[in-house]
């Protein structure tokens, strides 16, 4: 058995860290004040390359497996959960499925540029009245000679109001439900396609979140991503990947607030003594610091899994339902070693509070996971 | 061109460092880095690349196994090549080792420009580079804050003076150690990370350079470190009290003049 990271895995965590802390950490608080998307830094990271990491170096990417993307986002997120959630979109969930099935022209036109931050990409399956339950996706596709007519609403979808490009999932035959979604590609411009409203919310902001309207939206056959009725079979194919992804978000944002804490432990002072003395500050230290290992330990297992091609279904649901309430519990923890302070604007610890919210929905509410994972339990 | 830059991998401003029980060594938190003026140093060499067609960059440092995170950034930055001179068992309190093993490697690896930061921030010596140059008996300028080509035998340099700059031209092969402001170091792209990552590095035995081991051991430092200090802590702060602002002057004033001294 060996726990420890390869050399280049250390490398690049090391080389990353040190872009991020050049070009993110100083305007982490000013994303999160201004709730604007941060035009100018998502350029710069994409100009390095990164959005490109899972992809091969023949599109400009690296070839990066599972555990480096693992270490990508979770040193994004002990940095700024609001660009996590831009760069991870751009990264996975908005490029993959042109990668994989988009034509010649939509790879060269917008997979590409997007690699390259030029173009800002996302997915689009939410919808204001369904989340969890994607059989529920009201939105339709009705092919009509070479187009396909897109009709429905989609809600809570990042970078909505400024996306170039968006991956729709919509039904070619509700009758099937689940088994009747399609992928399709839409692009900014596209007649009959528009954002709607902007939803304001308490964490990741400045990865702005809104709602996408199609109304009698028209777009070329060849923006069918892969078959009809094949989308949620699609999605599921990326799922752990994102499970595994947001997993390391977790680690990434409680490490954060954890270091936080004990920081501020050494040096506030009560009772003629710093914090950190006390046994029921200790006890939230302890059971701090062995929750994240023990998200860690699960996380990483679950990439190790993945990158070694053994099912990860199971293990990938655990790392995402355990790292994400970790993060939760973990600033809940840290805010109260801060006392007042930990309710204060200016300290990052409040943010990092409204910040962990975000990662207990996409890619699974708690409770979906639960089930999935329990269900799995019961097969064998 | 071979252009051959050295760097060094030195503790992280922030890293937590504390005096061992014998007074005499470090004990440094795991957080290394290039050091802040070597950065300069790769990035100079990088542009130099640019603008002579076929050129090179090897970088080397003279350092323990560890120091290799530091060449790998150099590469991930845009050297070609990097080569760890190893000095376990070795390690030393005099640079002018340090110089003499780095003079050594040059000789064999040849070079037309030699690039280097005027100084490391952990033990701030600054003169490695000008010893290295002497042991090749080339020619050298400390702390250049510009570099321009004139042809591959001819180069422009420019360096602060007090109140204001100098420039010189200077024939090749030359040393030159770069100074802050000269260029804005880049961040690597991912494929250069990618590079530096796959990256193999050549682990080079000091006593393959030609030199006598006895002549690079501890015994034959002419400078050993006696002892390492902190600084003193800063006095307390003290607050001023007084009814009015000009009653609180005064007395700031008396304690300046008394006190402190500086008035
Ligand atoms: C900041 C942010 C960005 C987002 N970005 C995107 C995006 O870019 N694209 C996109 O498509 N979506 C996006 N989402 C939406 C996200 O994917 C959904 O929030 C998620 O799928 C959950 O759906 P819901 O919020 O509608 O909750 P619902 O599905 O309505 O669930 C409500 C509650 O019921 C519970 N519940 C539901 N079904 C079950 C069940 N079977 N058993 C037990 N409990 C159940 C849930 O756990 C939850 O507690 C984003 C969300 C956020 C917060």
């Amino acid at each position: 058995m060996d726990f420890s990271f390869s050399k280049e895995q250390v490398f690049f965590r090391e080389q990353f860290t040190k872009t991020l802390n050049e070009i993110v950490a100083p305007h982490a608080a000013t994303i999160d004040q201004e709730d604007a998307f941060p035009h100018e830094i998502f350029k710069k990271i994409g100009n390095l390359g990164y959005y490109g990491m899972r992809y091969p170096q023949e599109i400009g990417g690296m070839g990066a497996d599972c555990t480096t993307f693992t270490i990508f986002a979770e040193e994004l997120a002990s940095v700024s959960i609001s660009f996590a959630a831009i760069a991870t979109m751009q990264c996975l969930m908005g490029t993959d499925f042109l990668f994989r099935f988009g034509n010649r022209d939509i790879k060269e036109r917008v997979l590409i540029p997007a690699i390259r931050g030029e173009k800002i990409g996302t997915i689009a399956f939410t919808e204001p009245d369904c989340g969890s339950d994607l059989g529920a996706i009201k939105t339709r596709a009705i092919k009509k000679g070479d187009v396909y007519i897109l009709k429905g609403r989609k809600l809570w979808i990042t970078n909505a109001e400024v996306a170039d490009f968006v991956t729709v999932v919509a039904s070619v035959e509700p009758a099937k439900r689940i088994n009747g979604l399609a992928f399709f590609l839409v692009e900014k411009g596209t007649p009959g396609f528009y954002t709607g409203q902007k939803i304001e919310k308490m964490s990741a902001r400045g990865s702005v979140t809104g709602e996408l309207i199609f109304d009698e939206c028209t777009i070329p056959a060849s923006n069918l991503l892969g078959e009809e009725g094949k989308g949620a079979q699609y999605l599921e194919s990326i799922l752990s990947e994102i499970r595994v992804m947001i997993a390391g978000l977790g680690i990434g944002l409680a490490k954060s607030a954890y270091r936080s804490a004990v920081m501020y432990s050494k040096q506030r002072e009560a009772f003629g003594r710093s914090i950190g003395n006390f046994q029921l500050i200790q006890d939230k230290i302890a059971e701090m610091e062995t929750r994240i290992r023990s998200a860690w330990l699960l996380t990483y297992y679950a990439a190790w899994l993945k990158d070694n091609g053994k099912q990860a279904k199971k293990e990938a649901a655990m790392a995402k339902l355990y790292s994400t309430e970790t993060a939760s519990f973990v600033v809940d923890q840290a805010t109260r070693i801060y006392g007042s302070y930990g309710i204060a604007h200016e300290y990052p610890v409040e943010r990092y509070f409204r910040d962990a919210r975000f990662l207990l929905f996409g890619g699974g509410t708690s409770e979906i996971l639960k089930t999935l994972i329990a269900r799995e339990c019961l097969k064998t | 061109m071979n252009i051959l830059v050295f760097i060094k991998q030195v503790a992280d401003t922030e890293a937590r460092i504390l005096i061992k029980g014998d007074n005499r060594s470090l004990e440094i938190e795991n957080k290394y880095n290039l050091n802040f003026f070597d950065e300069f140093a790769v990035e100079e060499a990088i542009r130099f690349k640019g603008k002579v067609k076929d050129s090179k960059i090897s970088v080397c440092t003279y350092g323990g196994k560890k120091a290799v995170e530091a060449l790998r950034t150099a590469i991930a930055m845009g050297a070609d090549q990097a080569y760890l001179i190893d000095n376990t068992d070795l390690d030393t309190d005099d640079p002018l080792i340090t110089a003499k093993i780095l003079a050594g490697f040059a000789k064999k690896e040849g070079f037309d420009l030699i690039l280097c930061g005027r100084q490391a921030i952990d033990d701030e010596n600054g003169n490695i580079g000008a010893m290295v140059a002497e042991f090749l008996k080339i020619p050298h300028v400390t702390a250049i804050t510009k570099l321009d080509v004139v042809d591959e035998k001819k180069i422009i340099v420019e360096n602060d003076i007090e109140g204001g700059k100098e420039t010189k031209e200077v024939q090749l092969p030359a040393l030159l150690t770069t100074q802050k402001g000269i260029n804005e170091p880049r961040v690597p792209l991912i494929t250069g990370v990618m590079k530096a990552m796959k990256a193999n590095i050549p682990v080079i035995d000091p006593v393959t350079l030609g030199l006598a081991k006895e002549s690079l051991d501890r015994n034959a430092s002419k400078i050993k470190i006696l002892s390492y200090e902190t600084p003193k802590g800063r006095p307390p702060v003290k607050i001023i009290d007084g009814e009015t602002p000009e009653e609180k002057v005064k007395k700031l004033i008396k304690l300046l003049r008394e006190e402190a001294k500086v008035l």
